[in-house]
């Protein structure tokens, strides 16, 4: 008794492979042009100015794409940025200790990130109210804290988080690389890459499978606050000064490297390394559109240009996905 | 053919379970031998699918025990009542769309790699896990794509021998289907009979539940039926024509007391 089951394939292979490689191609074609256009485009301190300025944006990024993997969303994040180094300056302000203004302010960004991550996961909450409310409050509360004053000079310890080098390598540029490798390794080594990608898929399904469908979002919530807030720091020690002006807009271009990247908005869907074809995608477009002296107007157009493609992507693969169930006839109540 | 001097593989005894003011089990006692297929029948709010639950261990019943092999099990966790082997392939089958084949059979059962460097960062085993699910296909005779499919280019049929094989491949010996041929063509549910008829002949216990009583009277060994709550017939399926079971699922025939009562 052998069954042969016809395996339909029309056409999918192509989208899927566009779709989880387009933008690694994109983005080859791209380092080409500006290549050929300047000569400075490929040098190692160039290249390594991209990383640098990629680096905060993709440290959040990367918790933040698990979050939309699993189907929910931090629009927090830039809050967080602020609210984290505003509470460091005073910390700082008040002469604390520095490793103590460090682990204290990113404690109070991970209380946050508990708060929301119960909200959302435990109690049900909407991911974008809670996070929108986060992305008003945590802002709200670094200006009631820092009552519109700056605070600076944190001294050369601190200083080294933003400018240090190791090894003539930004020792941001170290912690993206850091956060990348651990991301990789959770995201597609381990199961729990496997989980979340359930959970945004389909996460009744994968509860009464006994996938841990609320943990595995609370913790992320959770890392995504403290990415944030690492982020907060880093940019605070680049400046060495807790300026109100950090994090505006951040939660909008991790989102934007998020979904250029590939992972699907409603979850279920996406990987790591596409989320870094997108982080360096926008990162190399900013710099190369200087470097050759294009208006950097065009990098909003170009970058909302490439979103529009991997939506279009995204919904010819949905719908070639979707393949009928035949003869659907429920048998109900044939008594 | 069930053997009832041997120990059960399942019994559960004087089930109750409420719903606020709805008595959804009022006392169900059932039992299940080893290769035994038993059909539970009756009319929607009969509760079958709550028993279903309670039985697979989502839901916590009121009162009542159950065995598993003769082992009192409580049930609190789908996990625990697949750690014990009971599996259940519930109406929805409980797959993962944009998860492929292997990674839906093994989904929270995930192997990991055993030694090296990978084993200390707790990688999953992807080639082990792949091989053992087209393993278990092929010793079940079962034709499916590739295991890298994902679920959502499956169509019905296969998915429903995707989520019956995850739980049989998970070497469990008893095996309860919700209703799995309800929204299925002529082909598929033929696909579905066939496997069910297939896990009696390896010894696994079957509780297959579905309103379609020829299809029920074809696999299974005894055909239970419950009306309102209890377990208004017990009948074997050879001689049992779908028109008694109509008459036990109204009540017409039985002699039940159960009328249609609700609780106070």
């Amino acid at each position: 008794m052998n069954w042969k089951l016809k395996v339909p394939t029309r056409g999918r292979g192509l989208f899927e492979w566009a779709q989880r490689n387009g933008l690694f191609f994109a983005l080859v074609l791209l380092c080409l042009v500006f290549a050929s256009a300047n000569d400075r485009f490929l040098t190692r301190s160039n290249l390594t100015v991209i990383l640098l300025q990629a680096a905060v944006i993709g440290i959040i990024a990367i918790p933040g794409a698990m979050l939309v993997l699993t189907g929910h969303v931090d629009l927090a994040v830039g809050s967080l940025m602020v609210m984290t180094s505003i509470i460091f300056g005073e910390f700082m302000a008040r002469n604390v200790p520095l490793g103590v203004a460090i682990i204290g302010s990113l404690v109070v960004a991970a209380l946050w990130g508990v708060v929301t991550g119960y909200s959302v996961a435990y109690i049900g909450m909407s991911p974008i109210i809670v996070t929108l409310g986060g992305l008003a409050g945590a802002r709200g509360v670094a200006q009631l804290v820092s009552e519109g004053q700056t605070e600076y000079g944190f001294g050369d310890t601190f200083a080294k988080l933003g400018n240090g080098r190791i090894l003539d390598t930004p020792v941001p540029v170290w912690i993206l690389a850091t956060a990348v490798a651990v991301g990789g390794i959770v995201w597609h080594g381990t199961r729990i890459g496997r989980h979340m990608t359930a959970v945004g898929s389909d996460s009744v399904s994968a509860e009464s499978l006994g996938v841990r469908v609320r943990r595995i979002p609370f913790v992320l919530y959770v890392v995504s606050a403290l990415a944030a807030g690492a982020g907060g720091l880093i940019i605070t020690s680049q400046l060495d000064g807790s300026s109100l002006s950090i994090g505006r807009n951040v939660e909008l271009e991790v989102l934007t490297a998020i979904l250029l990247g590939g992972v699907s908005f409603t979850g279920g869907r996406g990987s790591l390394h596409g989320v870094v074809f997108g982080l360096l995608f926008i990162g190399v477009l900013s710099n190369g559109l200087i470097l050759v002296h294009v208006s950097p107007f065009w990098k909003e157009i170009v970058i909302g240009a490439a979103l529009f493609v991997a939506a279009a992507i995204d919904v010819v693969y949905q719908r070639l996905e979707r393949i009928p169930i035949q003869d659907v006839e429920p048998e109900e109540a044939a008594a | 053919m069930s053997d009832s001097a041997t120990e059960p593989v399942l019994k559960a005894v004087n089930i109750t379970k409420n719903f606020a003011a709805v008595k959804a089990l009022r006392g169900v006692d059932l039992e299940l031998h080893a290769g035994e297929v038993i059909g539970l029948i009756g009319d929607n709010g009969a509760g079958k699918s709550t028993l279903v639950k309670v039985l697979a261990g989502a839901l916590l019943p009121d009162t009542g025990e159950i065995y598993v092999d003769g082992e009192p099990l409580v049930l609190h966790d789908p996990s625990i009542a697949r750690a014990t082997g009971v599996e259940t392939v519930f109406q929805d089958l409980a797959l993962i769309p944009t998860l492929d084949i292997a990674e839906n059979v093994f989904l929270n059962r995930e192997l990991r790699k055993e030694r090296g460097v990978f084993s200390w960062l707790r990688f999953m085993d992807r080639s082990r896990m792949r091989a053992e699910v087209q393993a278990g296909f092929d010793r079940m005779k079962l034709k499916l794509p590739s295991t890298k499919t994902k679920v959502s280019a499956l169509s019905g049929g296969q998915r429903q021998a995707v989520a019956i094989a995850r739980a049989v491949l998970w070497g469990s010996h008893i095996v309860i289907m919700d209703e799995p041929s309800a929204a299925l063509g002529v082909y598929q549910t033929e696909i579905v009979l066939s496997f069910v008829e297939r896990l009696r002949d390896q010894g696994v216990a079957v509780i297959f539940i579905s309103h379609n009583m020829p299809q029920v009277l074809r696999v299974s060994d005894r055909v239970v039926v419950m009306r309102l709550g209890q377990v208004v017939g017990d009948l074997p399926a050879d001689g049992t024509t779908p028109s008694d079971l109509v008459g036990y699922m109204t009540g017409a025939l039985g002699g039940s007391d159960a009328t249609a009562e609700v609780a106070p």
